[in-house]
């Protein structure tokens, strides 16, 4: 996640700090971050990983060309129930969903006080 | 206490999270664009040329809704659409509101990055639309 080139004011930047601060201390993104750190130090998990992804763009490729065999999908469903089997990748993926979960709740927070959604706001341009 | 109510418990934010989001948004809400933003809102919604311009495009953006989904809409109904949006766009309150919203969003933008780059995670990527 890229740093916006804009200065935020001297308060504004404090606060914002302030709240990461305590984000980072609060359960689901330490858990989050711990998670992290164990995939990364996990190199048969993060193989793992690499291979399915693989797959999966290998068998979108041949999806489009109508190319895909039984043997291939078959592989593809092998490799994902490798990574379902796979305590340190699951315990990602969990600790994962429920830090993002956390976080609507504290931009509620933030928006009634607000009056506005401030991640509406804050978000991506709309098309 | 079941089991799903404590797993609800633990996931919400504790005094201490919910403190530093307060003083957040106070801090936010202190600010010249987010102020400017507020006052352009109250001038706009006072506006009753706005406000009859702003009926007129939804009206008609409204009554093409299915057809502009099947991108079907005639020429006819897309210049009228065009012309109307274009009248709302020249209302001096619509325009100053719509400059008021965008400095307002550079800042929150400037401010989520920060606040994303810090955690590790995209705080309004998890705030998906309709979150609140």
């Amino acid at each position: 996640m890229k740093a916006s080139s804009v200065t935020l004011p001297p308060g504004l930047q404090a606060a914002t700090e302030t709240l990461a601060q305590q984000l980072l201390q609060a359960e689901p993104i330490a858990r989050y971050h711990r998670a992290k750190d164990a995939l990364e130090k996990d190199a048969q998990a993060r193989s793992l990983l690499e291979r399915l992804s693989a797959a999966q763009a290998n068998l979108r490729v041949r999806q489009a060309r109508g190319s895909i065999t039984q043997d291939e999908i078959r592989s593809l469903r092998g490799l994902q129930d490798q990574v379902q089997s796979n305590p340190v990748i699951m315990d990602y993926a969990l600790a994962q969903q429920e830090a993002l979960a956390y976080l609507p709740q504290v931009n509620q927070t933030i928006s009634e006080l607000l009056g506005v959604d401030f991640a509406a706001l804050a978000g991506p341009a709309s098309c | 206490m079941t089991e799903l109510v404590q797993e609800e418990v633990k996931l919400a934010p504790d005094a201490a999270v919910l403190q530093a989001a307060r003083n957040f948004a106070e801090t936010l809400a202190d600010t010249p664009q987010f102020k400017a933003y507020e006052a352009a809102a109250e001038r706009r919604s006072r506006d009753a040329a706005a406000q009859q311009a702003m009926a007129a495009y939804r009206s008609k953006q409204s009554s093409l809704q299915a057809m502009l989904m099947l991108n079907a809409v005639s020429g006819r109904d897309r210049d009228e659409l065009e012309h109307l949006r274009q009248e709302l766009l020249s209302n001096p309150s619509v325009a100053a509101h719509l400059q008021a919203q965008e400095d307002l969003t550079v800042l929150c933008r400037a401010a989520a990055d920060l606040l994303s780059e810090r955690i590790g995670l995209s705080f309004t990527a998890a705030c998906g639309p309709g979150c609140c």
